[in-house]
């Protein structure tokens, strides 16, 4: 299938979406919902693009992250309008998470005007929903958004400490503008009001993971776990071959 | 015809040419902490040890893996992180058997082995061939052949 985009020429594949063409085709679009683990979401309507498809008169604009491609058509990523509706997506973000390198940066890229900040809940939380797929993913789901409108935001049920985290922090590491705090101090972790004791490894005594974490992985199979940290889980094969050579 | 990454500790001088290496190319710079490949030595006996990723065929790091960012490259059979798809969950790093795939936190990736797409570079800067990469068939033929050796001492002792 015939692709123009920006006026050059592409293969698509039927169904594929406008975002997934371009990542491939090394074309640049800006994105802050999108994960390539999830696919597109939709959410934060950064990657909009012009789309004229082989029938219509006039081109529309589209989230290319949730868009299929399946048939002819015309694509342009950079236009006036679409340069107008990024700016506008970047200064509304920007009051939420105005403080963060990224969007400090892309504020400074698209020219937005400066608002005054809101207090958001967590701080520099944009709503991209990438924390609630990662925690989906990890088949846990203890967060999601909750309220709606301007009260909206990511938290666990009631606010109070979830039976279904086990403390992993995926959700924290996938997080565009780091929102979401993980404390971690000897043998504690927090995160998400939750406090984890953290398991200790049996030969070096060094913190390395949580409980719910190792119950997440025998659940999965038996990798023959020793209860040891990574170092200690080397030398340990290192120990053993040892000992078989002599 | 599958290669493999094969180790022969008693041959391992303990330099750690590999470490640095192997962090030169994947990373760009010296740092063992980097590195892909570790040496356990242990000093008392003079006893060092190249652990490296096992690329086992039932991997625990791929069969953790909740969105399948660890995929096996057809070409090498090397199990290799897509930092992509990855979500940094860390499920890997707890779960590999032998400490092989590991969290660099500076640089935010998990990293592991992925056998240099084919060409080791470990392999080529060992001094004194600790590390090889040959056919798997064939891996281990010195080591039976060692094994032969010292029946036939006892055989003749026996006599």
């Amino acid at each position: 299938m015939k692709i123009t985009v920006n006026g050059q020429e592409r293969e698509a594949h039927a169904g594929e979406s406008i975002l997934d063409l371009c990542r491939r085709e090394g074309i640049p679009i800006p994105t802050f919902c999108y994960h390539q683990a999830f696919g597109g979401q939709g959410a934060c309507r950064m990657c909009m693009v012009e789309i004229k498809e082989d029938g219509q008169s006039r081109s529309r604009l589209v989230a290319a992250c949730t868009y299929p491609l399946t048939k002819t058509a015309e694509i342009i990523t950079e236009s006036e309008q679409i340069q107008r509706i990024r700016r506008t997506i970047v200064m509304l973000l920007a009051r939420r998470a105005g403080e963060n390198p990224l969007l400090e940066e892309l504020s400074r890229a698209y020219g937005a005007a400066h608002l005054p900040a809101i207090t958001v809940e967590p701080a520099n939380c944009i709503l991209c929903g990438l924390c609630i797929h990662a925690c989906a993913e990890m088949g846990r789901s203890a967060i999601w958004s909750m309220f709606r409108g301007v009260d909206k935001r990511i938290a666990t049920p009631y606010d109070e400490a979830s039976d279904d985290c086990m403390g992993c922090a995926a959700c924290a590491r996938v997080c565009p503008t780091q929102a979401i705090k993980v404390e971690e101090e000897d043998a504690v972790r927090k995160i998400w009001n939750k406090t984890f004791a953290l398991v200790s490894c049996s030969r070096c005594g060094k913190y390395y993971a949580t409980r719910e974490e190792l119950e997440y992985l025998s659940k999965h199979g038996d990798f023959g776990q020793q209860q040891l940290c990574e170092t200690c889980r080397k030398k340990n094969l290192a120990y053993n071959i040892k000992t078989f050579q002599q | 015809m599958s290669k493999v990454l094969f180790v022969e500790p008693e041959k391992c001088t303990g330099c750690r040419s590999c470490e640095l290496i192997c962090s030169f190319i994947h990373a760009g710079e010296f740092n063992p902490l980097r590195s892909r490949i570790s040496i356990i030595a242990f000093e008392k006996t003079g006893f060092s040890f190249p652990a490296v990723c096992q690329q086992c065929s039932v991997a625990a790091c791929m069969e953790v893996c909740p969105v399948g960012a660890i995929s096996v490259d057809e070409a090498t059979g090397a199990k290799i992180v897509n930092h992509a798809v990855c979500l940094r969950c860390k499920m890997c790093t707890i779960a590999c058997p032998f400490g092989a795939t590991f969290y660099d936190a500076d640089h935010d990736l998990i990293i592991k082995c992925d056998l240099c797409g084919g060409d080791p570079e470990c392999v080529k800067h060992c001094p004194s061939g600790a590390i090889s990469y040959r056919e798997a068939k064939t891996a281990n033929y010195n080591k039976r052949r060692a094994n032969a050796e010292k029946f036939r001492e006892v055989m003749e002792e026996g006599r």
